[in-house]
């Protein structure tokens, strides 16, 4: 869906802690391979500890982008988790953005609290989908639980995008890029979360 | 073994800023690095840190600012290059040594980078550092890209040389922490043995003849920055308007154009080096458009200074509209976006544009507000600043004087918000809560009858907090310091730190022993475990009665990441949720609700808490806090 | 309808109006709560709107009428000083424990035989260590009782023993304490909240007569300016005109006018109604003028029947009181009552505050008004 366009604007997000940033690289060395000049915007800040993190991958093969996507013009929204995807559309969805969800809530603290309330997943989708021209859901936290490491979800995430075609790269860029990163003896399981990714993902 | 050490001349390669920004250092021929972590800076020395050993390239984590521009600065004083690296907080350490570097100048190539943080997304304060380049009068180049920040690295060598200053570079968050593609060049090739020249020593007395020398060598920087390639015009010969940008504005404007469909109507003059103006250069491309949009980051550097040069050049520009942050048309505080970039021009051009429809936003908007909870930073799970800020809490309470506690940088800054209880009540720079604990521990001489006490983590202590440890003692204020030793310098990143017995390379080093150190000082000094809420409730309380002199709590804990990373659990922790109160009298949800570790989970159906055995790092505090013993701990 | 309220009614009303009277009965229910010399410390806060914190206090509501009926099963008959069976004058007739105790030895006497004949199996009392904070204190020994007797004026959270201690279920419990400490147990009888306080395991009460009690930080502060550090042992009031406190020390006995220490008079007696606990099954003061005797007000059939034994099997011997003494103990009871309800106009509680009084108990009260010194 994305294939054929310049600049490609993607916004990775979800809490710190799951892993956004190496996704945001991933993605971003895929791309690069792909012939794109690649910026990543992350927004960190105090956030490590459990806050709200997003990263802004951009890609274009005519020019180096700045690393903030303006508003209106994010192409996709790739969230670990529910709220902090809805988070993202409320700034930056638009009504033709693609949306692709993992399906686990992280409790901020103000709902373990008691003093917040963190909505039915059912009310987050049926709102990403209002704000959406598309969304996909996955389970990839629970998936990745079965695989014995929840940090697991983000290679999912990134499988289940492979799997929709919707941006230019598949299983094997995948394990170029990822060879960036890992000793061969974890290209394995990075592997099969990607193609875990790749076959459970879900249109809503 | 990594691109930045083996990448070669032409090769294109993902990087994040600072990345960037040390792999200019090599190409730039560095041999000394130095730096205090502090985001967004601490990358930069993290990365050269990491392959120091392997290019001959010596580095190291300083104890503070000021001292790693001094050793980066003895590199340049014997011939070699240096480069230190910080936040913007740390040019303030570090610039009382800068104001009398300038005037006896450098003599290898010098470069300070400085990362500021507009929006201040992971600082206390959002402070412009260009205004430290006009004060100093030293070169100042800006980089707008990832790429620039490689590639303005090792000009700033070349003028560093060139000059016989210290080059200043300031990077902003949305560069050091941003990834982006990469030319790389190859490494200069640079054989010098370091060696001081005895016969040409570097004292800057009679300081008036040094100022005069330091004003012709930036009329010569002016001149070489005249025809500098990292400034340029891009736009039509004759735009209605022009945009002059710094930094990563000055990477929107064209994006911004694009958008409006503007690229016709308005010229960008970009700007890479910004003190001292290239006042040439800028007359030229002044003279294209009256009205004038000043995008940079932070303060009105550029507009400011801009108005000043069209003041004294009136004659040949006619007069301006100025327009940016100091107009009201960019906001004044906070980052430049290129969303309010664009409303800015399309407000000059007077073009209506809209990056979405009105109707969409609405809605986004309120399903946020309806259904998004904010998320607040916390501590982390089994964090021990949580369980020391709940014996400060307790201990204060039980104290009954309305006492207080005053502290600083570090990951216990955390500590003012609800994970440490609201607890800290004076937050400033590194090192300050001792001097304001020193300060307020004087004034029990005109009836101040509240205790005080400050808090201060362990490699904050080396930083700036020993000297007014001294003040205090020597000065025989009354208060307590409680250090919270966990062993890492865990906010930025868990570098090592004079504690730590690891230098920043890796190798071996001395530990200076905090302990030590105030014992050999004269404070009273006691040791405590923060994860033993009643014996540090106990230490508290009875160092607060005590009245006399400084007394030092150290509650020495491993941080929780640390212990995690390692694997390793102290205990498997369980709720009973037969015993357990839940919201009844007598408990009231006191550990998910006042504790707050994010281990602990409330199960609203059953109205009892529980464990969250993927979050909890097995601590063991909420086993204490539980009124009914609910919550089992199992030694592992 | 009877007020409720949490903590933070408790912290609004009662804390932070300096009327906590550090009886203890809000101690040890829950870790929002914690006393520490001689004062109750609000940790955290609790968002619960009713809790027994709230319930238990015998500064918030307290309808003397409710609970009397729920103590006495009747309405209150004497006016000033409670409901009575009789009031005698009485002392042990063991000289040791007469004394150690505070006047007549009968508390002391009363307790230990409870606990010997096995009426009941603990007993709480106040404890005053060297530091002479007053502590809760659970006794399951009739010998220990003699070494907990003697008054320290000190207020103290008495109650927070019967709150955090550990009981059997077939433990019944003795409670020696305070008018206000008295209060509050009838407070905890007729709450409506979940118990979990060994309160209906509670067969005899005890109370002490009182008219004002110290706060334990400013006045030991005090006192060891005035006699050192050497240990404390006795406190006394001597009678009017007089009225010096003395205070035995190893060495020597401090003549303290009690002027002095008025100062340190807890504000949250100022506003107490209640002299002679009149909520306990037996009530046990001092007769002015009858050197060694003690008066006893005798309330409840519990009281009434633990005195008989004692007289019974000659620990106790009893006296009728002269008409003479009754007369100056209502008096000094209703006066107590009448400054209370001047205090609480003063504080500006011009309804009451936080006292429910039978309209008819409350013209008495004042009628006494322009009597009063």
């Amino acid at each position: 869906m994305l294939q054929n366009k310049d600049p490609i604007n993607v916004i990775i997000t979800g809490v710190g802690g799951q892993g956004n940033l190496f996704a945001s690289q991933i993605l971003g060395q895929m791309l690069l391979q792909k012939g794109y000049l690649i910026t990543i915007g992350e927004t960190l800040g105090l956030s490590q500890r459990g806050g709200s993190v997003m990263s802004h991958v951009r890609a274009s093969k005519r020019e180096t982008l700045p690393p903030l996507i303006p508003e209106g013009l994010c192409d996709l929204v790739l969230a670990l988790e529910p709220i902090e995807g809805l988070r993202i559309l409320g700034s930056y969805g638009h009504p033709d953005v693609l949306t692709i969800t993992n399906t686990r809530p992280i409790m901020p603290m103000d709902v373990l609290a008691g003093q917040a309330e963190y909505p039915e997943l059912e009310v987050v989708l049926e709102k990403m989908n209002e704000l959406s021209r598309r969304v996909w859901t996955v389970d990839a936290t629970d998936l990745a639980l079965k695989m014995g490491d929840p940090i697991l979800a983000n290679v999912i995430m990134l499988g289940a995008l492979g799997g929709l075609k919707i941006l230019p790269y598949d299983v094997r860029t995948f394990e170029t890029a990822i060879r960036e990163f890992f000793p061969d003896d974890r290209l394995t399981t990075n592997l099969e979360a990607f193609n875990q990714g790749r076959t459970s993902v879900k249109a809503i | 073994m990594s691109i930045i050490t083996e990448g070669r001349s032409g090769q294109k390669v993902l990087l994040m800023g600072n990345e960037a920004i040390a792999r200019g250092a090599i190409e730039g021929g560095v041999k000394v690095c130095a730096a205090y972590p502090g985001n967004p800076s601490s990358e930069i020395i993290g990365t050269l840190a990491k392959i120091g050993p392997e290019l001959d390239i010596y580095v190291e984590w300083s104890a503070n600012e000021k001292v790693a521009l001094e050793v980066a600065a003895a590199a340049s004083f014997a011939g070699i290059r240096g480069l230190a690296a910080m936040k913007q907080n740390g040019l303030n350490v570090a610039s009382d040594f800068l104001f009398n570097l300038n005037l006896t100048g450098s003599i290898g190539g010098l470069v300070v980078v400085v990362c500021d943080d507009p929006g201040a997304i992971s600082s206390t304060n959002e402070e412009d550092t260009r205004a430290y380049a006009k004060i100093g009068d030293l070169p100042l180049l800006e980089p707008s890209t990832v790429q620039e920040a490689k590639s303005m690295i090792p000009f700033a060598f070349e003028l560093s040389e060139e000059l016989g200053l210290p080059c200043l570079v300031r990077s902003v968050t949305r560069i050091s922490h941003a990834r982006g593609s990469v030319e790389l060049d190859d490494p200069v090739p640079l054989s010098r043995r370091p060696h001081f020249n005895t016969g040409r020593p570097l004292v800057n007395v009679p300081a008036l003849a040094f100022h005069r020398k330091l004003r012709a060598k930036l009329h010569r920087c002016r001149d070489i920055f005249e025809t500098s390639e990292f400034n340029e015009y891009l736009g039509p010969e004759q735009p209605e308007a022009l945009i002059v940008a710094s930094g990563t504005p000055g990477a929107y404007a064209q994006e911004t154009l694009n958008l409006l469909k503007a690229e016709d109507r308005v010229g960008i003059i970009k700007l890479g080096t910004t003190w001292p103006l290239p006042e040439s250069f800028l007359v030229r491309q002044l003279r294209r458009a009256d009205v004038i949009l000043v995008a940079e980051d932070v303060d009105t550097f550029l507009e400011t200074n801009l108005k000043a040069l069209c003041a004294q050049k009136g004659r040949e520009l006619g007069i301006k509209r100025f327009l940016g942050r100091g107009s009201g048309t960019l906001p004044d505080v906070g980052e430049i976006t290129p969303d309010c970039l664009t409303t800015a021009v399309a407000e000059i051009l007077k073009i209506s544009y809209e990056a979405r429809p009105p109707e969409y936003a609405r809605t986004a908007q309120e399903a946020v507000s309806r259904y998004a909870p904010t998320r607040q930073v916390g501590f982390c799970a089994g964090c021990p600043h949580r369980a020391a800020y709940w014996c400060v809490k307790t201990a204060l309470a039980l104290d009954g004087r309305d006492g207080f506690l005053v502290g600083d940088i570090g990951c216990y800054s955390l500590g003012f918000g609800p994970s440490g209880f609201e607890q800290m009540k004076t937050l400033h720079s590194m090192g300050s809560g001792a001097g304001i604990a020193g300060g307020m521990g004087q004034l029990a001489r005109f009836g101040f009858d509240q205790p005080v006490m400050t808090v201060c983590g362990d490699s904050t202590f080396y930083h700036a907090a020993l000297p007014a440890l001294f003040n205090a003692i020597y000065n025989q204020a009354n208060f307590l310091m409680l250090i919270l030793d966990n062993s890492a310098t865990a906010m930025t990143g868990f570098q090592p730190h004079p504690g730590t017995g690891q230098n920043a390379m890796g190798r071996q080093a001395p530990v200076v022993d905090i302990e030590a150190v105030c014992r050999t000082l004269g404070a009273r000094i006691e040791v405590a475990d923060p994860y033993d809420l009643q014996g540090t409730i106990e230490a508290v309380n009875r160092l607060l009665v005590d009245e006399k002199g400084v007394k030092v709590l150290i509650l020495r804990q491993l941080c929780a990441l640390v212990r995690a990373n390692r694997g390793e659990k102290l205990y498997q922790v369980r709720v009973d949720q037969e015993r357990c109160l839940g919201d009844g009298c007598g408990c009231n949800r006191l550990c998910t609700r006042v504790f707050r570790c994010p281990g602990l989970i409330w199960d609203k159906e059953k109205g009892r808490a529980g464990i969250d055995d993927a979050i909890c790092t097995g601590c063991g505090v909420c086993g204490e806090i539980c009124p009914q013993s609910a919550i089992l701990t199992e030694e592992i | 309808m009877s007020e409720k309220g949490g903590l933070k009614s408790l912290e609004n009303g009662v804390l932070a109006k300096d009327l906590c009277v550090a009886c203890g009965a809000c101690a040890s229910l829950c870790p929002y709560l914690r006393s520490t010399d001689g004062r109750i410390v609000k940790l955290h806060d609790c968002d619960l709107t009713e809790g027994r914190c709230f319930d238990y206090c015998p500064r918030t509501e307290v309808d003397v009428a409710k609970l009397h009926q729920a103590v006495f099963g009747r309405d209150r008959r004497d006016l000033d000083i409670g409901s009575t069976r009789r009031v005698v004058g009485a002392r042990a007739i063991d000289l040791e424990l007469r004394n150690r105790g505070q006047t007549g030895g009968v508390v002391s006497t009363l307790v230990s035989l409870a606990l010997e004949e096995g009426s009941v199996q603990a007993a709480i009392l106040t404890e005053r260590r060297a530091d002479l904070l007053p502590r809760g204190r659970i006794v399951r020994d009739s010998r220990e009782v003699v070494t907990l007797a003697g008054s320290g004026y000190v207020a103290g959270p008495t109650l927070e023993a019967l709150n955090g201690g550990s009981f059997e279920n077939e433990d019944r419990i003795a409670v020696v304490g305070l008018p206000c400490q008295i209060t509050a147990l009838a407070k905890m009888r007729v709450s409506a909240l979940d118990r979990r306080t060994p309160i209906d395991q509670v067969v005899l009460t005890i109370g002490l007569f009182c008219t004002w009690a110290l706060s334990y930080g400013p006045f030991v502060d005090f006192l060891r300016k005035r006699v050192g550090r050497a240990e404390v042992g006795k406190m006394d009031i001597t009678p009017p005109p007089e009225r010096l406190l003395l205070v035995t020390t190893d060495s020597e006995t401090s003549r303290i006018p009690l002027d002095e220490i008025r100062p340190f008079v807890r504000s949250g007696c100022d506003v107490c109604l209640d002299m002679t606990a009149e909520l306990a099954d037996l009530s046990v003061g001092t007769v002015e003028g009858r050197c060694g005797w003690n008066t006893v007000i005798v309330r409840t059939r519990a009281g009434e029947e633990i005195l008989s034994r004692a007289e019974a099997v000659g620990a106790i011997e009893t006296e009728s009181l002269a008409e003479d003494y009754l007369g100056h103990l209502r008096e000094a009871s209703r006066l107590k009552k009448y400054r209370a309800l001047k205090a609480l106009e003063g504080k500006g509680y011009t309804d009451g505050g936080y006292l429910r009084l039978p309209n008819r108990l409350k013209r008495r009260i004042m009628s006494c008004g322009d009597e009063g010194p």
